[in-house]
Parts: structure tokens; sequence; C-alpha cells
């Protein structure tokens, strides 16, 4: 296919962001599309070059195109919104009730986490799984945490070993969510600063106490409460089609769950320690959207170096 | 605002449900079909056509599958189902009726003729 068209399609396919079952056939179909309209216009006369603008101006723009393909394909069902909010549902329960204590309750929960995590993400990564998944990078950040009450000789040993695999497992499942859809990535990650913003309440010095045990104690409601929304929040956003609307509603939520936690915390919202949860929310909507840019002008450059051999870049369905 | 692009907005579905029930069609075939039958009245952007059938397919109004035609291409072929019909059959008797309204209010000696 001549570089303009498989640019032209490119650009579809990335601001579509289908998952990879739906992406096959809707490409195809437009690529046949393609083909039979500029089949009718070099048989009317028109030269190649001709042929290829008349027909792309007939198409019509990619953004429009890839605008009603995604509102088309974006809204899940009833069940996927309620699959998609149970491990905030669940994380909240654990905290409304007072389980979070319990091993027992732990462990089924993480097990559930991870099992889900794995079912969805080796079954098509369907948008439901982001949710899911950004809870099992869970356990990694306890694992964490507690290496560093290890005694100082096995803390030293144990901490660059985890550390630098836990980050680069961390950085890899943020990129292969990427790039899938940049606002999986913040949906995966939406619940870090609403975390952040709870142990800053119960650990106010950084460190955990018994005093933070206390402290967990007497937040847990609200603890639940928070996960709580954001468990609606996911649910709303996965029966959303329209984008902007998605994009907003993650941000909109984020600061309100955040203020929350700032206002039950401190008793008022003009304090720094609001600003830090603040920031790293806006790092979580704006890095992976930086992030996919990034691939994406990577790979227009990669198409425009190496698309000279009249090859489809669509695969055949 | 052009009112013939709004026009078409509110009636794509009517009209590629009405193409359909007639035979099954690829997404060209349903363009080169609707510019014949309209004599060259709805032209639009050929791209926003696979949405409009998508959204319809997921509608469960009509469904689709691949085949392959005799030049070796691969064709997805659009069928109407029986929701379709059902919800068509609707449609049909709305329009008619606002076109009917429509003509009384805009052509009133030609509609008592």
């Amino acid at each position: 296919m001549l570089p303009d068209l498989t640019q032209y399609l490119e650009n579809i396919r990335s601001d579509a962001r289908l998952g990879y079952s739906d992406d096959t056939g809707v490409m195809s179909e437009l690529e046949a599309h393609i083909e039979d309209k500029l089949q009718e216009l070099t048989e009317a006369g028109l030269t190649e070059e001709e042929a290829v603008r008349t027909c792309l101006s007939q198409m019509g723009n990619t953004r429009s195109i890839a605008r009603q393909i995604y509102e088309a394909y974006s809204q899940g069902t009833w069940k996927q919104a309620i699959l998609a909010s149970m491990p905030h549902f669940l994380f909240g329960l654990l905290f409304a009730l007072n389980w979070w204590q319990y091993p027992g309750w732990l462990s089924i929960v993480l097990v559930l986490i991870i099992a889900t995590t794995a079912y969805g993400w080796y079954h098509g990564k369907p948008a439901w799984v982001f949710s899911w998944l950004g809870y099992s990078m869970l356990p990694v950040v306890v694992v964490g945490l507690m290496l560093l009450y290890l005694p100082r000789g096995w803390s030293l040993l144990a901490l660059p070993i985890y550390f630098p695999l836990a980050l680069w497992w961390l950085i890899h499942v943020i990129i292969m969510t990427t790039k899938r859809d940049w606002l999986f990535s913040s949906l995966m990650l939406l619940p870090v600063p609403i975390v952040i913003g709870w142990f800053l309440a119960i650990s106010p010095s950084g460190k955990f106490t018994e005093d933070s045990l206390e402290r967990i104690y007497y937040f847990a409601p609200w603890i639940g409460l928070s996960f709580m929304a954001l468990a609606l929040t996911i649910s709303v956003f996965i029966r959303l089609r329209q984008r902007w609307l998605r994009v907003g509603l993650l941000a909109a939520s984020g600061l309100a769950t955040l203020s929350l936690i700032v206002y039950y915390a401190t008793g008022r919202l003009n304090s720094l320690a609001f600003l830090g949860p603040v920031m790293v929310e806006w790092g979580v909507l704006l890095f992976p959207l930086l992030l996919e840019r990034r691939f994406r002008n990577s790979r227009i450059r990669s198409l425009r170096r190496g698309n000279t051999h009249g090859t489809s870049i669509i695969p055949t369905a | 605002m052009e009112p013939k692009r709004e026009l078409f907005k509110g009636s794509s579905n009517s009209l590629l449900l009405c193409l359909l029930e007639q035979q099954s069609m690829y997404g060209y075939q349903i363009v080169k079909e609707l510019e014949v039958r309209s004599q060259g009245y709805f032209k639009f952007k050929e791209g926003t056509l696979y949405p409009a059938l998508h959204r319809l397919e997921k509608s469960g109004l009509i469904s689709s599958q691949w085949q392959l035609v005799p030049n070796g291409r691969q064709r997805r072929y659009y069928y109407i189902t029986a929701k379709g019909q059902t919800k068509l059959a609707m449609e049909r008797t709305q329009w008619l009726d606002f076109f009917t309204a429509v003509t009384l209010v805009l052509q009133p000696q030609k509609s008592r003729i």
C-alpha cells in the first residue's frame, strides 16, 4: 500500500485505540474499501496520485472517523462495568468492614486479584482488566515496604536486587498498557494518589508506627468510602462512550476523593499535604498521555522510514 | 449548521437498515447503492459509514460475516437481523407519518389534491 494510505490508516488505528480482536477486522475493512475506491478511480482515468488524493478526501478526516469508531466500540456492558469496579469495591469492603486486619481475608482478595488479572491479561486485555491490574501491583509495593523494615544488613542486601526488578516490572506493565491506550494506564494508576493520600494521613511522619495502626482503625470507614467512590467512578467510566467525558470523569473523581481524604485527615484543604497527592494525580493522568505521544511519534517516524516496499500494514482478517 | 447533513444523520440508521433489508452488502457496495438509489443526493464521507455499521451491529440490528470473493479479496458482508427488521418497520412508519405531516404543512394545495 502507498505511504500516504498507510499513514492514513495508521492514524485511524492509533486514534481509534481498539483491542486487537476488533482492530484487525475494522482496519481490514477500511483497507478493502480504499482498494475498491482506488480501483474505481484509476479505471475512470485518474493517475495514481490523483486517485489517492481523491480517495482520501472522500473517505474523510482520520480524527473524525477514529473518534466515531472509538465511540462505537468503547462502551462496555453492565457486566463489564461491575467487573471493572469489583477490585475497588473489594478493597473498600476490606476497610469498611475492618477485614483488613485478618490475613485470611487479605489472602483471598489478593489471590482473587492476581487470578482475575492474569485471566483478563491473557484473554485480549479487555477494558475491565486494567483496574484489577493496578491492584495486582500492590503486593510488589507492600513487599518493597516490608524489606525496608528488615534488619539493616538484610535490608542492604535485598534492596539493590528487589527495587530495580520491581521498578522494571512496573514500568514494563505501564508501557504495555499505554501502548493499548494511555487512558487505561491512568485508570490502572488511579488508586495510587489515593493510597498515598491515606498513607500520609495515617503516618504523617512517613513511618509506619503503632499510632498509624490506631489511625487506620479511626479512618477505616472513610478509607472504605473513598474506594467505594472509586468503584462507582470506574463503572461509570466503562459505560461512557465519549473519550473526553472519560478523561474528565477520572480527573474530577480523583480530585474529589483526594479532597475528601485531606479534609478528613487535616480538617482543611489549603495544606501542603493536599498538594502532594494532587501532583501525583496529575502525574497519573499526564505521564501515560506523554508516553503514548512518544510511542506514536516513533511509530510514525519508523513508518515513514520503512514503508517504501509497497506492503500492507494491515493484517488480513 | 447544514440541514441536509443533519437530516442525513437523523435518518442514516433507517437508510442502512432499508438497504440491507433487500440484500446483504459490504461497505463499498452500500455507498454505491445509496448514491444510485438517492440519485446522488446522499453523499457523505465514506469512512464514517463503518462506525455507523458497527454501532448497528453492536445494537444487534445487523450482523456481519467475512467472505472470500472471486477476485481473492475478503469482504465483510452485513445482514439485517430480526430485531433490525422490527426496528426498520417501526422507523418506516414513523418516517412516513412525519413525511405526510411535513407535506401537509409545506404544500397544502398539493396534499389536498
